[in-house]
């Protein structure tokens, strides 16, 4: 098991190797100079001449790799935009982002998991046609749109929820970029609308998915011998299916923390919400190569936890899995 | 020759008969010779009507439309080309089999009746092929007026590009149907072009990611070892940032790409289907009957071709008709954030990131668009959902 773990831990190292040498290129290569973007119009040839001294942008590639990454991660790699080291850039809105995220995870669940069982224990029924079809809706549903009509209903025309932004917010332990949001009234009331459309496509997923496994795990042997042993119908559904039910939907959920992430680009965007999505539109947007090589690393190194932690929880819930 | 029971057979034809005249290619469907030819006749029929009213509304330069998207329409036209010759086919085996006293039902015919029976598959069908209408005639759909040019000879214009500025975020109304944007352009129009820019980007992304990725998903499962585990490292390099971002990143290095290049990026780098055709491909050679064909010295590229893709050609009919609904949704979203379809195109992503300013004041931009992407890309993921079930009867 431990042998596992760090094979795959140098796997993911050797991933991310590769991609921050991928990014790096595709930065590289292309049009347009970001020293030209930093100097402003209308700025000297010998100010952008300055800053292409001071970036290292003349250098040979290889040099300039080495500086964004030695730069990285020793926090001396300063955003080319945003007039701070790329860490802090990205640290401050990455709360935002985690807050979001989570609420949106725990919505999806909330609501999948249950709908998911529903349907399959009242397999064929009215219900089960309805959850089918809506989880069905719900990944045809582009997410920005789905915010755009929450926004539209609940913000314009009801006028009960702010439309975008992330309202107050609360400094955590004193230190300024950790902010949250949800504790304050203001802050939570701007956190339904895009936690609730960030959700809506896990939501779908997972209820989907729960409800396949469960029909899954209906048909297995173990439920019929519970079932003649005379046991309560319930203590069946909950303690011997969905129990087994469940290793998938969990492993599911585990990669969806990291698509979270991803799925933020767009409702963030949407919704205004200062979370590290929009921050990656926008740093590309400005051409701000350091901010952007920064959070794609960042995201990638997300993911790719995320993925190992799966594997190893998929182990610890069903016991027959054995990595060697 | 068996007959479903329950319903007279007349009853059932003239159901087919119906259906077909709106899917061409439903014909797989029925079982004589006579009511094939019918039901073609029939698509054959409506589909020549739709297109002598358009060409007697004058507008005999309807490939072309409002801009210069022409590929994907093209592409669309090559599809329905397609669907003929597969139904010129069709026809000409029920002839053979006809001259037989008995036929069996194989794999496909077996399918397909599986199929018309599934509401679920219909119901996408008729949704998908609605859009591909309106896709291909959308300037019999869609509105316009002609005017005199410079040059001295009319002109038509189409209100999906014609900027009508003293009629700006007008409201629904007789004359817009749908209201106006922005600009003044009448939203009904540019929806109905915008069919074509979904559809054209989705079906052409969708199939080079099939040719893509199901070549190094195929390559990859079938020869195993280092072949394998290079193409799989190389996935998950791709696929440790999200997806959004990798085209985003890649989209800036022509930022006046077209939709050409739009597809481009998105065939080649949407390589989801490479992990599932995998898989189907490891489980598929491990088979007896591959075992034996390598036994008896059949070449490599003739077990892939002859043994290994028509047995995976389920989940992968599944997985294109899914991925196709991913596609628009994925280009709606980079239309959405700006970087994909280029601006005077009026594709529904593009259209939404417009309304996005508008939201207080004129719903319509932004509610219209949406619901488009929604029905389509609903109707490819209920279709791939019932084709799933119909494929493989043991799932169920």
């Amino acid at each position: 098991m431990i042998g596992y773990t760090l094979r795959r831990l140098l796997q993911v190292v050797f991933t991310l190797f590769a991609l921050t040498v991928l990014v790096f290129v595709l930065l590289k290569l292309m049009p347009g100079d970001p020293a030209v973007v930093m100097a402003g119009i209308g700025a000297q040839l010998e100010t952008i001449e300055g800053i292409r001294e001071e970036l290292g942008l003349n250098r040979p590639w290889p040099v300039q790799y080495w500086r964004f990454i030695s730069g990285l991660f020793s926090g001396r790699l300063q955003a080319m935009t945003y007039h701070k080291p790329v860490y802090l850039v990205i640290a401050q809105r990455l709360p935002a982002t985690i807050e979001l995220g989570l609420f949106g995870l725990i919505i999806a669940l909330a609501v999948s998991i249950p709908a998911g069982l529903l349907s399959a224990i009242y397999r064929n029924s009215l219900l089960d046609y309805t959850v089918t079809t809506v989880a069905l809706m719900g990944i045809s549903i582009p997410v920005f749109w789905f915010a755009l009509m929450l926004m539209l209903v609940f913000g314009v025309i009801l006028g009960i929820l702010p439309v975008s932004g992330r309202g107050d917010s609360i400094a955590l332990f004193g230190w300024q970029w950790l902010r949250v949001s949800f504790v304050t009234w203001d802050g939570f009331r701007h956190l339904i609308i895009p936690s609730v459309a960030l959700a809506s496509v896990q939501m779908a997923m997972n209820a989907r998915l729960t409800r396949a496994s469960m029909l899954e795990v209906l048909r297995e042997e173990y439920v019929n011998t519970a079932r003649a042993k005379g046991l309560k119908e319930r203590i069946v559904l909950i303690k011997h299916a969905f129990r087994n039910a469940l290793a998938p939907v969990v492993t599911n959920v585990g990669i969806q923390v990291g698509t979270l992430i991803a799925g933020a680009v767009l409702t963030e965007t949407t919704t205004a919400w200062p979370g590290v999505g929009r921050l990656m539109v926008e740093a590309l947007q400005r051409q701000d190569q350091a901010v952007v090589f920064g959070l794609a690393i960042f995201m990638a190194f997300f993911f790719q936890i995320s993925y190992v932690i799966v594997d190893l929880m998929y182990a610890y819930i069903d016991p027959r899995i054995t990595y060697d | 020759m068996t007959r479903r029971r329950g319903q007279p057979r007349f009853v059932l034809e003239t159901r087919d008969v119906l259906l077909s005249l709106l899917l061409p290619g439903l014909g797989h469907l029925a079982r004589g010779f006579w009511t094939k030819a019918l039901m073609y006749l029939g698509t054959l029929t409506v589909f020549g009507i739709t297109m002598g009213m358009a060409v007697s509304k004058g507008r005999l330069s309807w490939i072309a439309g409002p801009s210069d998207y022409w590929f994907s329409t093209v592409m669309l036209f090559v599809m329905l080309m397609l669907i003929w010759i597969i139904g010129i086919f069709d026809l000409n085996h029920s002839v053979r089999s006809r001259t037989e006293r008995h036929y069996s039902f194989g794999y496909w015919q077996m399918t397909t009746r599986r199929f018309s029976k599934d509401p679920k598959g219909i119901i996408g069908m008729l949704l998908i092929l609605v859009t591909v209408h309106i896709a291909l005639f959308a300037p019999f759909f869609a509105s316009g007026h002609s005017f005199k040019g410079v040059e001295g000879y009319v002109k038509p214009v189409s209100h999906a590009i014609h900027m009508d500025l003293r009629n700006f975020r007008a409201p629904p109304s007789n004359e817009h149907p749908l209201g106006t944007d922005h600009l003044g352009r009448d939203v009904l129009d540019r929806l109905i072009f915008g069919t074509r820019i979904a559809l054209g980007i989705g079906v052409v992304a969708t199939l080079l990611n099939m040719l893509f990725g199901g070549f190094l998903g195929l390559v990859g499962g079938f020869f195993r070892g280092a072949t394998d585990a290079t193409i799989m490292r190389a996935l998950e390099i791709v696929n440790s940032i999200p997806f959004l971002v990798l085209v985003l990143l890649i989209r800036g290095l022509w930022p006046g790409g077209g939709i050409l290049s739009l597809m481009l990026i998105l065939g080649i780098f949407g390589l989801q289907p490479a992990r599932i055709i995998r898989s189907e491909v490891l489980s598929v050679r491990e088979q007896d009957y591959v075992t034996a064909a390598r036994a008896i010295g059949v070449p490599t590229w003739r077990i892939i071709l002859k043994y290994v893709l028509p047995n995976a050609i389920a989940s992968l009919i599944v997985v294109t008709t899914m991925s196709i609904g991913v596609n628009i949704i994925v280009v709606a979203g980079l239309s959405f954030l700006g970087h994909g379809v280029p601006p005077p195109a009026p594709s529904w992503g593009g259209m939404l990131q417009q309304a996005q300013e508008f939201i207080r004041t004129a719903w319509w931009m932004a509610v219209f668009p949406g619901l488009c992407i929604v029905v389509t890309v609903f109707g490819f993921n209920i279709l791939g959902d019932s084709l799933r079930d119909v494929l493989d009867p043991k799932l169920k």
